[in-house]
């Protein structure tokens, strides 16, 4: 645990000496909450986001992860990531480097007049984690609109597949989560932007229903390069056997350069 | 699953609607759109861009103050666009005055993100964003960069060109050839936002004086030097240029910061061209004659008139004039369009009457070719230059309040900023700073009336022109002490205001420029 927290720290003093910008209004998933809005990083623009997060589960240890995803913005309205999701805990309390993922986000269309944003994202999970085999893609589709002036809504709808699931999984699951955005503090305040969601996601193993998740955060604009983010989920309701974690923790950091 | 995302997008889709601002008749004698209208007008995409990566970028915090103002000024046009555009302009005097006096009193510690701010004005007019955005960049890269300590003058000044072309590449340039101000302002809609909204039409040309008059602040001043005068500036811009009702018409970038526009006079015509689109459109949406889609048409040929694309292979100086395509300029000052009366040389400047910018302000001789180019003296608002420091002193001590002199030394790498408080004491930035001066006749001052860094380099000028030799050096109390008032040489040019005489004058035809 130590070896990660000294990770983040690092993370975080590389990431202030860049030089760039990133958007306390331009929300992409796990930062802090899971779902995405419907806008690439700017052409030209390279981002670094790096984030702690804590689960804990009712009956085994809790599990920590850091995830960082580098992104590059290569073209107008679109951008490739490299994301690295290092857990460890659980029951065996063993590190896990996770599946290294590779994503690709296409910005299709901003907001104009009442026609949503419109975006997809395509992510295809490596491997490199602990008992994975085959490639797992996922498939996102997201609209962002406003609902009155300043609130937002972003709908974003998931399809997981895996190519070569263990005999005990799906290979399709499904999934949904309707993200709500506002910034705070208008009109004299400019930095920063609640968050939440209501997210369900069918779950990996067969025989597991939905589960039901809640999620509040925060998006604070640190300098022009920068945003610190904060936020607490909670599954609230699952069918089946699906596995509850009653709370999870996240904070992280973004820069843009 | 595809299609229930797609049947979740498009039940999305049709969530309640913004709120909409009712139609009106339509105009009959408006602009049509042009039949080259550039393709990415339609483009559908955000296309955000990032700016030029590069170590000076958010140079402009060493100056605080100046960046807290510079990120408030983000909030103005945008707050005002999202009151227009949802149908709340009664209230544009009052409540939306209100927040963003608030701002720019207030100002934020971090850039404002405009589109944000505006939400519905960017969903129905998200491709003038595209056009505002990037030249917005262009200014606050061009700040960066004259504040960045860690370069010379002539690596800030290359960089400035490569940021010119960096900005140049993309189509959502605006054009740096001089335009025709009389003409861009010369629609039906014109002038219906500062006629209807005056304190916030005043708000906006108040941070435009702030965004041209700070080039001169910063262009070849050392680093160290900004931040003091931007005390005088500072100050000036809340107490007083915020709050200004009666300009003419708004600031432009020669008249602000002369020395910059004079070295880079694409981008001080980009810049004027940018704030004359946001006088466009400020008319276009305060007009409530127009319907909403008479709006986005004559906002889109608002932008085509001062796009780069829009006149490719076009020059300075040339081109119809009183037309679109009038690149005009005064011969000696080519970042500066065509101005309303203007003759040649000789354009009307708010608060300072009709002036002759190939002159000195103060003794009206004929100002020198190349360097060295004199000073330039700032106070009330005002930036002129003139030929000497007897000149400066004596028009900023006929001048009331603090002023700023920028002058130019033996070396030219070291630039003089002379700062007064309100009593007309001088701080310097070169401590043994020594000036020269032995009153003659006017058209010779550049030669008797001179400031160098050191007593050596005095003597040695001394020693090269040995009609000084017993010229005693002044020290800055002795220099400072001295006033021989108006010159005898000054001209008056005595016209009465165009801004004031029937408005629809057409400007007169005038070479101008070069031809």
């Amino acid at each position: 645990m130590r070896k990660l927290a000294a990770t983040i720290a690092l993370g975080a003093v590389l990431a202030t000496v860049a030089v760039g910008q990133s958007d306390h209004n331009n929300i992409d998933a796990g930062r802090p909450l899971r779902f995405d809005d419907a806008s690439s990083i700017a052409f030209r623009e390279r981002a670094l986001e790096i984030g702690l997060s804590l689960s804990t589960f009712r009956r085994t240890a809790p599990t920590y992860g850091l995830r960082a995803e580098y992104k590059v913005g290569f073209a107008k309205n679109q951008d490739i990531g490299i994301t690295f999701d290092p857990r460890i805990g659980g029951g065996d309390r063993r590190l896990d480097l996770g599946n290294v993922e590779i994503a690709y986000f296409n910005a299709l269309s901003r907001e104009i007049n009442d026609s949503p944003a419109l975006a997809y994202r395509v992510e295809l999970g490596l491997p490199t984690g602990r008992g994975s085999r085959g490639v797992d893609a996922k498939l996102r589709g997201i609209a962002t609109r406003a609902l009155g002036q300043y609130d937002k809504l972003h709908l974003n709808l998931d399809i997981d597949v895996a190519s070569d699931p263990h005999p005990d999984e799906r290979r399709v699951a499904f999934g949904a989560i309707l993200g709500y955005s506002r910034p705070i503090g208008y009109p004299r305040r400019f930095d920063q932007t609640m968050v939440a969601e209501f997210a369900v996601q069918q779950g990996r193993t067969k025989g597991e229903g939905y589960v039901g998740t809640v999620g509040l955060g925060l998006r604070c604009q640190m300098d022009p390069r920068s945003v610190f983010d904060i936020g607490i989920e909670s599954d609230i309701m699952s069918t089946g056997r699906a596995t509850k974690s009653p709370f999870r923790f996240a904070i992280g950091y973004s820069v843009g350069f | 699953m595809i299609a229930i995302t797609i049947l979740g997008l498009s039940l999305f889709s049709t969530l309640s609607p913004a709120q909409d601002v009712r139609d009106v008749a339509k105009q009959t004698s408006l602009p049509s759109l042009p039949k080259d209208m550039p393709s990415w007008i339609e483009s559908t995409g955000a296309d955000h861009l990032f700016y030029k990566a590069a170590p000076y970028n958010w140079s402009i915090n060493r100056i605080p103050k100046f960046a807290r103002d510079m990120y408030a000024t983000g909030v103005g046009h945008a707050m005002a666009y999202e009151a227009l555009v949802r149908g709340q302009a009664p209230t544009l005097e009052t409540k939306t005055f209100d927040s963003i006096n608030w701002v720019l009193n207030h100002a934020p510690r971090l850039p404002v993100d405009e589109g944000a701010i505006s939400p519905t004005f960017m969903r129905r007019y998200g491709y003038l964003e595209k056009v505002f955005d990037w030249a917005h960049l262009l200014h606050f890269q061009t700040i960066d960069t004259f504040s960045y300590p860690g370069w010379t003058d002539e690596q800030k000044e290359a960089e400035i060109e490569r940021l010119w072309a960096f900005y140049s590449s993309q189509p959502y340039a605006i054009t740096g050839l001089p335009m025709n101000m009389d003409y861009l302002d010369s629609f039906l809609y014109s002038g219906k936002f500062r006629t209807d909204y005056p304190k916030v039409n005043g708000l906006f040309w108040g941070y435009h004086w702030l965004q041209t008059v700070n080039y001169d602040m910063l262009y070849r001043v050392p680093v160290r030097d900004h931040a003091p005068q931007y005390e005088v500036l500072g100050e000036r811009y809340h107490e007083t240029e915020l709050y200004k009702t009666d300009r003419d018409f708004m600031p432009m970038t020669a008249e602000m910061s002369p020395r910059f526009a004079r070295r880079f006079p694409q981008i001080a015509n980009a810049f004027d061209n940018l704030h004359m689109l946001h006088d466009n459109v400020n008319d276009i949406l305060a007009q409530p004659s127009l319907s909403e889609s008479q709006k986005q048409e004559q906002v889109k040929i608002a932008i085509y008139r001062v796009l780069a694309s829009s006149h490719k292979d076009e020059k300075p100086g040339e081109g119809a004039e009183n037309t679109l395509h009038d690149h005009r300029h005064p011969p000696s000052m080519p970042g500066m369009g065509w101005m309303k009366g203007s003759e040649e040389d000789i354009m009307w400047m708010s608060g300072m009457g009709w002036m002759d910018m190939s002159e000195c302000s103060h003794c009206s001789i004929s100002m020198p070719e190349g360097n060295p180019w004199g000073a330039t003296v700032s106070a009330e608002g005002w930036t002129m230059m003139v030929r000497c420091l007897m000149c400066a002193r004596d028009m900023a001590g006929e001048t009331p309040g603090r002023a700023i002199i920028r002058a130019s030394t033996n070396d030219p790498n070291r630039l003089l900023v002379l700062i007064s408080d309100e009593e007309g004491n001088w701080t310097t930035n070169i401590k043994e700073v020594v000036f020269l001066e032995k009153f003659g006749e006017h058209p010779e001052c550049s030669g008797w009336s001179r400031a160098f860094t050191t007593i050596g380099a005095l003597e040695r000028y001394v020693a090269a022109n040995p009609e000084f030799k017993d010229t005693k050096p002044l020290k800055l109390a002795e220099w400072a002490a001295l006033n021989h008032g108006t010159p005898d040489t000054y001209r008056k040019i005595d016209k009465p205001n165009p801004y004031k005489s029937g408005g629809g004058v057409p400007p007169p035809v005038s070479k101008g420029g070069r031809t």
